[in-house]
């Protein structure tokens, strides 16, 4: 089981190799195409299981599993550049996440996709974005991560503008490409600097790796501006990168509009894997992290460094912000976006507050019904002929039927419901630690009020989705402006249908999957905890949590029982074609629904700085350089006059005569070559004779 | 002198079954396949050839980790010596392969064999610490390849060439002979180790130097360093296209390792040096002088040719001045990293010629136009073929003149041998004008005969081609692939 490890670079070569046969692939072929994809990311599954499995026999005493695989690239003078797999639970469950949800998503997008002539460009697409995803997983070196998740950067950035014939799509892929960015400047800067201070990227390496005790205690010793510890310098530039691929405060304002991609992108890369993979950095480099002078263990809770306490701000923070604004949006996808985001922040908020484990294992549970609730998505948009606009739907649930069995239970998952969804039992978990963290209780407090406006925002959903009344396509009044995105002519179509059996089966076996996690995290069986720690021999059945559990528990029952009944109360009664909030509160809406207008607060402030920034540089260009350059220009004219004049005197023929005798020299040298034996053998000797003379004077010098 | 015979045949059990496929071959082809048609005939032999390599190689991997010092030096086998042997033995397959593209010959099976016993005497070479043993070796693999030269029994410049190249090749080993006897001479041994135990450095001992120059020139004549190349470009172009890729790849790996180890096992106390303002007789010296006139001499003799061939051998003597920067740089294993992706490029590029030849009927450079679109297939390894041999990276050619120009370079103190690097660079940019020259004909100018049929080569060789080139480039981008078994 363990020689799994040798074979791990299988998992993301299987996606590449299909994505590099796909790209060779003529458009017509689009049966063979997507059933490449499929089939690699199947394999993938499978290996994944087996590597999986590979995890779950920890040896008595050692923790957990972890298996590394490292090896030299090449070499550059005295040191070698060298990559490695690693295999961890943390790697083994997303693995095997990445794969499953990608799996089905995959077959999903034959359904959704089977009226656009590009099918094979987009399986390509989709297969590569799977390689680099998984490579990023494995990767046991920060650089062969950061080269995937630059891949996975460009996956989507394809994919987002995939129909990039619309202006807003090709607007959206370029500011998803360009705002993730800015987040991987920090990240590679903290690369950079992790390699000077360690003289290594590689994660694990025999106690010689960047997150093993040898380098931490360096880090943690040493100190650089302000006093801060390197360790926390560099936590907190790699964690920039995280801030941008998750969508964390201030960068989040890419991931909604990157819903402009088609559906199955969005459900697989802006919502269950690529942008999780910051909250992934993060619990990878937890160690550096969480790396603090005196406690370098992992006892129990997490350590209070100032990284973390950073990442647990801005996780909280961008929950809110997130939940509030999702409560104003009418696009169904860009509604899952804020969603997103602000599940993100609670993802990031429990890294901060709890650990890996308590971070991870909302990020598994929030990849399953997310892509759940985005292909539900994707099949009402497809059923109701690429309408999104949530008001001009309704009364889908009888329409619908499947779609809406399964929508529903990724939104009581979402939401929190108690006891059988597994969202909520990893956001309880989330509060939970939240609220036995010592710093502070604000963060518990706002991640109680997203859970609230959470429930709020998905029971309204849910409610102009499925139950209002339905509304007729030309009595929507104003605001079209969300129709933008439309494919087809309004009104030009009959009324929704359920999707084919291709779309809802993947949707009935993510929901079901759905159900299923709650099984593995709850108080009374915390296997995921003892798996990511390494304790699985030592778990036992038993109600095993302290008392804040049960106040956490109560609180978030509470919560999501307050937004829900709440959304039902203003929403059900409220008039068709109108928004309850929007009549309460009319210009909290119109704020929320501009999105608390960060975007035009860039746009006025980052845009116009560098509006101006380019004006200044215009305009420096234009006569300070200018000048400078016209009286280089002059100095050089004269200098060009005396130079032409010497180099066609002199150089120039000088030179033409030098590469006509390099040319003659060639012709000179194979002349010498003249064909007959005679004189060869005579050159043979002459050789002898001159370098034997040549070698003795050497000697009497 | 107890001789643990059993022992011995172990340890030559590899060598012994090439020998054994030669007899295979030949009973196979004179005996059994007399009715079949020339094609299937090579076909058989080649896959017979195949057979019998693959289980020499099979032998060597079974017994790579020994090290072993029989019968005073005489045979003489560690970990990098088999892995030579078993890429000597791969080069031998592919030429086999390539002889089956190409209709210069009934005498199929008599070519293979004779491909087959010039393999045994380049695994001899490698593997033997005797002077004695090295000078019969050399001369097997010398006597295969004069007939292997000559093979193209309709063609008079075939016999032509062959005939240079036996007198040329007769008259080098004259000299080495004597270079050996000299050695003999002033140390009573033909031991490598004991001569270099014996022979150290008497104030510019004149018959110590000129045993030197006389043993490199034997080598100079097999690894083409100038002067002692002249047999070169009129082997190249007459030998069938197969044999002369032998020559260039095969002879020329085995050469360069047997050199390597006689100077730098045998002679290292009189190694002199070469290097800047600090030079003094030796055979660094020596060596650096070949290396600069073969770098010189043939990149500027290559500008000048028209015929394919002719222009590849003058490349060959070129890079053999480059893989001399190797030898004085000390570092075997850059060396031998030279050596076989040189080969396998080389093999590669001799493929096309091949193919060329044979279905196209044209040998020149002018020849290759427009063949992208006659045959992207060819075009395509062609390129990759012959960037390599430029050294653009990433591929094999790269990292193999990185490796021994950083070697030479890191050599001697202060200034030490970058005059020499500094050279080589140069004439690496010379050369790159003759392989665009080549490339440009392949991709930009358009084919004279618009309409000319498309060109391509029998399943099997498009198969190799490809294989090597995949192999060139996998080793470039992963030098440690390769390297990691020449340490």
């Amino acid at each position: 089981m363990k020689g799994i490890i040798n074979s791990l670079w299988l998992i993301p070569a299987l996606p590449l190799l299909a994505a590099g046969i796909i790209a060779l692939m003529k458009r017509p072929q689009r049966k063979p195409a997507a059933a490449l994809a499929i089939g690699s990311m199947a394999l993938a599954f499978l290996v994944s299981c087996v590597a999986f499995v590979a995890t779950l026999q920890p040896e008595a005493g050692k923790g957990a599993v972890q298996l590394t695989h490292n090896f030299a690239w090449f070499d550059l003078g005295g040191s070698a550049l060298r990559l490695g797999w690693l295999l961890d639970p943390l790697t083994a469950g997303m693995l095997v996440m990445v794969t499953f949800v990608g799996s089905l998503i995959f077959i999903f997008s034959v359904g959704y996709m089977d009226h656009d002539e590009n099918l094979t460009r987009f399986f390509g697409f989709l297969a590569l974005f799977a390689a680099a995803m998984l490579g990023l997983l494995i990767a046991n070196n920060l650089l062969f991560l950061f080269m995937c998740w630059e891949l996975v950067g460009v996956a989507s950035y394809l994919l987002i503008g995939f129909w990039f014939h619309k202006p807003s799509a090709a607007a959206a892929a370029k500011k998803a490409f360009i705002t993730t960015r800015i987040g991987d400047l920090g990240f590679f800067l903290g690369i950079v600097w992790l390699y000077h201070e360690t003289g290594t990227l590689l994660f694990y390496d025999n106690g010689a790796g960047c997150l093993e005790q040898g380098a931490l205690t360096k880090l943690v010793t040493q100190t650089t501006v302000g006093g801060m510890a390197v360790s926390t310098a560099i936590s907190l530039l790699l964690f920039c990168g995280a801030v941008g691929k998750s969508g964390q405060l201030p960068l989040h304002v890419w991931l909604p509009d990157a819903m402009e991609g088609p559906t199955p992108v969005s459900a697989l890369i802006h919502a269950a894997t690529m942008v999780a993979a910051g909250v992934f950095l993060v619990a990878r480099v937890f160690p550096l992290m969480g790396a603090a002078t005196a406690d370098l263990g992992l006892e129990g809770h997490s350590p209070h460094t100032t990284a973390l306490t950073v990442v647990t701000w801005v996780g909280a923070c961008t929950a809110v912000f997130a939940a509030l604004i999702a409560v104003a949006q009418n696009d169904i996808k860009r509604i899952l976006a804020f969603s997103t985001v602000s599940q993100l922040g609670y993802m990031m908020l429990g890294l901060g507050v709890g650990g890996p484990a308590v971070g991870m294992f909302h990020l598994l549970t929030h990849a399953f019904f997310k892509a759940l609730l985005f292909l539900g998505a994707g099949s009402v948009i497809h059923g109701s002929h690429h309408e999104q606009d949530i008001r001009r739907m309704g009364g889908l649930r009888k329409l619908m039927p499947i779609t809406f069995a399964a929508y529903a239970v990724g939104m009581m998952a979402l939401a929190g419901f108690p006891l059988v969804f597994s969202g909520f039992w990893s956001k309880d978990e989330v509060l939970h630690a939240a609220m036995i963290w010592s710093p502070s209780k604000l963060p518990f407090l706002l991640g109680l009020f997203g859970a609230v406006l959470t429930a709020f925002y998905m029971t309204r959903q849910m409610w102009f989705v499925f139950f209002a009344p339905r509304a007729e396509s030309a009595s929507s009044p104003g605001r079209a402006a969300h129709s933008a995105s439309h494919h087809e002519p309004q009104g030009a179509s009959s009324s929704p249908h359920e999707s084919p059996r291709v779309m809802t089966l993947p949707l009935v076996i993510l929901a079901v999957a759905t159900v299923l996690l709650s099984l593995f995290a709850t108080p009374v069986w915390p296997w995921f905890h003892a798996y990511l720690g390494g304790q699985l021999d030592h778990l036992q059945v038993g109600w095993s949590a302290d008392s804040a559990a049960g106040l956490t528990m109560l609180l978030s029952v509470l919560a999501v029982a307050l937004g829900v009944s709440a959304s039902w109360r203003l929403y059900s009664r409220g008039k068709a074609g109108t928004d309850a909030v929007e009549r309460l509160f009319p210009r909290l809406f119109r704020a929320l629904q501009g999105r608390l207008y960060v975007d035009e607060f860039y746009a006025a402030t980052v845009f116009r700085l560098n509006a101006a920034v380019a004006v200044l540089s215009d305009w420096a260009d234009r006569f300070v350089w200018s000048s400078v350059v016209e009286l280089a220009a002059w100095l050089a004219k004269g200098l060009a006059w005396l130079s032409r004049t010497l180099d066609e005197s002199g150089i120039n023929s000088g030179f033409d005569a030098g590469c006509v005798e390099t040319r003659g020299a060639g012709g000179f040298a194979s002349r010498l070559q003249n064909g007959q034996t005679q004189r060869y053998l005579r050159i043979l000797g002459a050789g002898v004779v001159v370098l034997v003379v040549a070698i003795v004077w050497m000697g009497n010098n | 002198m107890n001789v643990d015979y059993l022992q011995l045949l172990k340890l030559l059990a590899p060598e012994c079954v090439v020998v054994l496929t030669v007899l295979a071959v030949l009973l196979a082809d004179l005996q059994l396949w007399r009715n079949w048609s020339v094609s299937a005939r090579s076909f058989g032999a080649a896959s017979v050839l195949t057979l019998g390599f693959g289980a020499a190689a099979g032998l060597l991997i079974w017994k790579r980790a020994v090290t072993a010092d029989l019968l005073g030096g005489s045979l003489v086998l560690t970990p990098v010596s088999q892995h030579v042997k078993l890429a000597l033995l791969g080069l031998a397959v592919v030429t086999a392969w390539l002889c089956t593209e190409g209709k210069f010959t009934q005498h199929v099976g008599e070519f293979m064999a004779l491909i087959a016993l010039a393999t045994t005497g380049m695994m001899l070479l490698v593997s033997t610490e005797n002077l004695l043993l090295v000078f019969v070796a050399l001369e097997l693999v010398s006597l295969s390849l004069y007939v292997l030269t000559a093979f193209n029994k309709g063609s008079a410049r075939s016999a032509e060439a062959a005939l240079k190249y036996f007198l040329f090749g007769g008259m080098a080993a004259a000299f080495m002979l004597f270079g050996f006897s000299f050695l003999y001479g002033l140390t009573g041994s033909i031991h490598l180790p004991i001569i270099a135990a014996k022979i150290s450095w008497q104030a510019a001992d004149p018959l110590t130097l000129v045993a030197i120059v006389f043993v490199v020139v034997g080598f100079g004549f097999k690894i083409a360093a100038v002067p002692f190349h002249l047999w070169a470009p009129d082997a190249y172009e007459g030998a069938p296209a197969s044999a002369a890729a032998f020559i260039a790849s095969g002879s020329k790996v085995a050469s360069f390792f047997i050199l390597g180890k006689l100077l730098q096992v045998g002679l290292p106390g009189v190694a002199g040096s070469g290097a800047w303002k600090a030079l003094a007789p030796g055979w660094m010296a020596v060596i650096a002088i070949l290396a600069t006139a073969s770098m010189v001499f043939g990149n500027l003799a290559a500008l000048a040719q028209s015929s394919l061939r002719r222009l590849l051998a003058y490349s060959a003597i070129a890079h053999a001045g480059y893989a001399l920067l190797g030898l004085i740089g000390g570092s075997q294993s850059a060396l031998l990293y030279y050596a076989i992706t040189y080969a396998v490029t080389s093999m590669g590029v001799f493929g096309v010629v091949a193919v060329m030849e044979n279905r196209a009927g044209s040998e020149s450079v002018v020849g290759l136009a427009g063949l992208r679109e006659r045959s992207p297939l060819l075009a395509g390894v062609l390129t990759v073929f012959v960037l390599s041999l430029a050294g653009i990276p990433p591929l094999a050619g790269f990292f193999g003149k990185f490796y021994v120009f950083i070697a030479a370079a890191k050599q001697g103190e202060g200034l030490g041998y970058w005059w020499l690097v500094a050279l080589a660079l140069a004439a690496s940019c010379v050369s790159l004008y003759y392989y665009l020259q080549v490339l440009k004909q392949v991709w930009v100018v358009p084919s004279e005969r618009p309409g000319q049929g498309g060109v391509a080569g029998g399943i099997v060789v498009s198969g190799l081609l490809v294989v090597l080139a995949v192999v060139v480039v996998a080793l470039g981008c992963a030098p440690e692939l390769l390297l990691r078994f020449l340490k």
